[in-house]
């Protein structure tokens, strides 16, 4: 990471968060993954670490206990020259400074940064970050950025391979450090290879690096059959357990990788053990995807995929979408979603042989073909500080906190859909 | 007009596939009529359609005889204006 360049105070803000549900639902959007490294994390690898975060009121609390810069402290954005960054941006393959001139730098209509000095701050006299963005955009010089913003989830996707490509860049080659057995191969230049020197790579394992860079973080374990084909990067202490990790896939720290993963992010500490595909998805935390669940990111006829976002369907514009699912879901054996699948947090699906529903809302269950209330709240927290205990992290108050105000933001959604389904279950008489 | 306790029968039948007669109200729903998690979480489910009621899903899967039902249900229909 840079030096704190001490000049110009930092503060990185969120915005448009309701556009990346489900996955934004307990975390900041800046906290999303692409490549290897969160969006925070490569706008601090550009600019140094940040004086604070901005994050909806919601989140405040659990993520002041997670980051080490101040969260919504408003006393950030009066007194001192200030870079206000858009927590969407991804920041690969750029090179934009910390100090400089007063701009606001966008990405069509959309805010990358903007830096004003603190007599201009005082002179605009906003006391929040939209007020200060608005007046920035409409009263600083501009110019434009060639910078992805993320907007939707499939953003993250689509982005992956290239962010992928410039974490290596940052990181460099090691080729074949760590423990790299007899019997393990890389296929293509192995400078295109980084192996973390506590990762291990066992035989009959193939790092396939001829289309793009393999990164394996520390801890990493390739187990026997497993064929990891480049741009991809493994996270810290996951394990590979056999199967095919295709290309652009990014999977985070602590997880549990087997069967097909292709083009997709797996956020951290989530389980895919077994067979099944996935496919340019977007995995939150602490998910567990249960033998042969399956997600299918191309239709039959080629046509663009359209997922739920907001209670609207949504075209992504792209051939290629998969599923979306929020932190702590669990599916159970043969769970199938369809294309463009959009799954809340803390759901507990079980398949019952065809595809389920576009739209599973956040707390609820799934089982015969019908979206219910299942156990309700208390026993998923407990499921979930389960989940948690196990790789010895403690489900914070200040996390049930969050689970719970999402609970209640995501009840009338979920509320309607239970009750619509619920029909089925009517006594014929 | 069927009592609530009727009710609870047909439900009962017709989620867990139970003749009706076999069901008493000493039966416990999983020792004695099969239930399994799910068809608990079901026959919730099912016992909220019949009766147009919300019931807390904590308080509601801790009932574990028919007779109990009646009685849980029965004072949730009352706090709810449905009795």
């Amino acid at each position: 990471m840079k030096e704190r360049n001490t000049g110009m105070r930092l503060c990185i803000y969120e915005d448009c968060y309701e556009n990346l549900y489900p996955i934004s639902y307990l975390r900041p959007v800046f906290e999303l993954r692409c490549g290897r490294t969160l969006l925070r994390e490569k706008i601090e690898r550009a600019l140094g670490p940040a004086d604070g975060c901005f994050v909806r009121d919601a989140l405040a609390t659990a993520w002041a206990e997670k980051l080490a810069c101040k969260v919504n402290d408003a006393s950030l954005i009066s007194g001192q020259d200030l870079m206000l960054v858009n927590g969407r941006a991804i920041f690969a393959n750029v090179e934009i400074d910390r100090q400089g001139p007063e701009e606001a730098a966008m990405s069509g209509d959309e805010v990358v940064y903007a830096r004003l000095n603190a007599a201009t701050l005082q002179k605009l006299g906003q006391k929040t970050i939209p007020g200060i963005l608005e007046a920035a955009a409409k009263g600083l010089p501009g110019r434009q950025l060639d910078v992805t913003v993320v907007r939707f989830p499939w953003d993250l996707v689509f982005a992956n391979p290239a962010a992928i490509e410039d974490d290596f860049r940052v990181l460099g080659t090691t080729g074949r450090s760590g423990k790299f057995a007899d019997g393990a191969y890389i296929y293509g230049d192995e400078a295109r290879v980084h192996i973390s020197d506590s990762a291990e790579v066992h035989p009959t394992a193939v790092l396939d690096a001829a289309h793009g860079p393999i990164i394996l973080d520390e801890g990493v374990v390739v187990y026997p059959h497993t064929r990891v084909e480049g741009p991809t990067s493994i996270g810290r202490d996951t394990l590979l357990v056999g199967g095919k990790i295709r290309e652009e896939t990014s999977i985070g720290p602590v997880c549990r990788v087997g069967g097909e993963v292709e083009a997709s992010i797996i956020h951290g500490y989530s389980n895919k053990y077994h067979d099944g595909f996935l496919g340019h998805a977007y995995v939150g935390e602490w998910v567990n995807l249960g033998a042969l669940t399956t997600n299918s990111d191309l239709k039959n006829d080629y046509s663009t995929v359209s997922v739920y976002l907001n209670g609207k369907l949504t075209d992504s514009g792209s051939m290629k979408t998969g599923a979306f699912i929020g932190d702590h879901t669990k599916t159970g054996i043969g769970t199938f979603f369809n294309t463009g699948t959009v799954v809340g947090v803390m759901c507990n699906l079980l398949g019952s042989g065809g595809s389920l529903p576009k739209f599973l809302p956040s707390f609820c269950w799934y089982f015969n073909e019908m979206i219910a209330k299942g156990t309700g709240l208390r026993s998923l927290i407990e499921t979930a500080r389960a989940a948690m205990a196990r790789r010895d992290i403690e489900l914070t108050a200040a996390d049930e906190g969050l689970m719970r105000y999402t609970y209640e933001i995501t009840k009338e959604e979920r509320d309607k859909l239970v009750k619509r389904d619920r029909r089925k279950l009517r006594v014929r008489r | 007009m069927a009592t609530v306790e009727e009710r609870i029968k047909q439900v009962v039948s017709s989620v867990l596939n139970v003749p009706e007669d076999e069901i008493k109200p000493e039966a416990n729903f999983a020792v004695d009529l099969g239930a399994e998690s799910i068809q608990s979480v079901e026959l919730v489910a099912a016992f909220e359609e019949e009766f147009d009621i919300e019931m807390d899903e904590d308080e509601a899967l801790q009932v574990q005889t028919v007779g109990a039902a009646v009685e849980f249900i029965s004072n949730v229909m009352k706090e709810q204006g449905k009795l």
